[in-house]
């Protein structure tokens, strides 16, 4: 039977319900809906939120790392604290969490495997206290761009044809879902997806309770059905990044992969930025432009109106 | 804060005959409105959540004779990646009524779309079509929730407005 390559990453409820008081470790929950963390956390658990904290109000990037370290000291983590990520939907935006800890270094970050479902199904019990921790100080360190892929990186991975992973719903992946009326924020001007870009979209990472998979399932999935070498570089996207940090979690720290990024620009960058490679389909080199052109040309009506 | 006082699982839906409290509520949308901006106001971020919490508990819960029709018919907001259903209709003393299914996991949107029901419960639906797009930005929560979560919020304004609209139209 195998395990996780790193299998003390993930924490049980169990073991969290034992240490909620536990000075040296803090229970971090992250969530999609902020509202959760309002109506119950886990007793002690301090809230960062991926967008309102750990995102730049102005320019699009993660806060400097001064303010990181702002936002780790008002939260009570010091630089040895054990941090327990948690939160909603199977732990996507806990994954993210993690992530940016680990952009700025910091060294024992946990996932309490299958996050507020787990927690809930557990029995274990819920607080709407407001939590505050003393302050700490805090010295994080540059960001560490071994687990962070920019655009450019991206492009020169994708022309040298390496692992490359987009974990976006199938309809995504090949293109379908584009017509978003009245949502001129948050998508991208065209459909499709990188080419080489491999689908694995990111439920079949998790189980129903919203724990991860057995290692045994995951490397199934990964080395034996997909080919992987955990040994060669790979980038992972989404459509904002947060999908993709769950997937990059489970590939560094669950079946080992030596050098994978998280591609936070993903989609919303890719779908806009001028002169992208992007073909369409179901397979990793799509149509070719050519093609498409021609289909487009005799279709009707127009896809998008 | 003014915690708003209702049971967990919110009001039980009325046919027609007995309406709930706010549609006997003779203040027009942008009043109710604009009461409901007062509220969060003053709050603090985690105050403002708290009583969006508070909405949320009070959205009655999906009719069973709508649960049917998630399946047949067009009501999903797809911009929004947590399971919304919404169904603007018109009851037959002809006011507007906004019925919806929103996922436990998400009470931020749940609270809104309660909001957006408590406002346009029994107003005419050509009243009910002129919803503003300003709510979010005048209760201060574009700030509490950020750019991307607001987006699909947004989307569900649109989406009601369109459809007391629609409404508005084929009763004219």
């Amino acid at each position: 039977m195998p395990e996780y390559a790193q299998p003390d990453i993930l924490v049980s409820t169990e073991w969290v319900a034992e240490h909620l008081t536990d000075p040296r470790v803090r229970i971090v929950e992250s969530d999609e809906d902020r509202a959760l963390y309002v109506q119950g956390h886990v007793p002690g658990a301090v809230e960062i939120d991926w967008q309102t904290d750990l995102q730049d109000p102005l320019q699009r990037d993660y806060i400097d790392r001064a303010a990181f370290e702002r936002l780790c000291a008002e939260r009570g983590i010091a630089k040895d604290t054990t941090v327990v990520f948690y939160g909603d939907k199977s732990n996507w935006w806990a994954c993210y969490a993690f992530w940016v800890f680990k952009l700025y270094g910091h060294a024992d970050c946990r996932i309490m495997n299958g996050g507020r479902k787990r927690w809930g199904l557990d029995g274990r019990p819920w607080s709407t206290e407001r939590v505050t921790h003393p302050r700490t100080t805090y010295a994080a360190t540059e960001q560490d761009g071994s687990i962070r892929a920019l655009r450019d990186e991206v492009l020169r991975h994708q022309k040298a044809g390496r692992q490359l992973l987009d974990v976006r719903s199938p309809e995504e992946y090949r293109g379908e879902r584009m017509h978003m009326p009245d949502y001129p924020n948050e998508g991208a001007v065209r459909g499709g997806h990188v080419p080489g870009a491999v689908n694995v979209p990111w439920p079949m990472n998790c189980n129903d309770d919203g724990t991860f998979r057995s290692a045994k399932e995951l490397e199934k999935l990964y080395i034996r059905e997909l080919k992987m070498k955990r040994r060669s570089p790979t980038i992972a996207y989404c459509r904002i990044g947060e999908r993709s940090s769950l997937t990059w979690f489970v590939l560094r720290y669950l079946l080992g992969f030596g050098n994978v990024k998280n591609y936070d620009g993903s989609w919303l960058e890719w779908g806009n930025a001028v002169r992208m490679p992007i073909v369409r389909g179901p397979e990793p080199h799509g149509t070719s432009a050519a093609t498409r052109a021609a289909s487009d040309a005799c279709a009707t009506p127009p896809v998008h109106a | 804060m003014r915690r708003r006082l209702v049971s967990e699982g919110g009001r039980p839906w009325t046919a027609d005959a007995a309406m709930p409290e706010e549609s006997r509520d003779s203040a027009g949308v942008r009043v109710r409105l604009d009461r409901m901006v007062e509220e969060f106001a003053d709050l603090d971020a985690r105050e403002k959540l708290e009583l969006l919490v508070d909405f949320a508990n009070g959205l009655p819960a999906l009719p069973a004779e709508y649960e049917a029709r998630k399946a047949v018919e067009d009501r999903r907001v797809h911009e929004c990646q947590t399971p919304v259903f919404l169904w603007p209709e018109m009851i037959p003393a002809g006011g507007a009524r906004l019925v919806a299914d929103v996922a436990p996991e998400a009470p931020t949107v749940k609270g809104f779309v309660a909001v957006l029901a408590e406002a346009v419960a029994g107003r005419p639906v050509g009243e009910a079509a002129t919803l503003p797009d300003d709510i979010l930005e005048r209760m201060g929560l574009v700030e509490v929730l950020g750019m991307m979560r607001t987006g699909g919020l947004r989307s569900i304004v649109a989406r009601v407005r369109r459809g007391f609209a629609e409404l508005a139209r084929s009763q004219a």
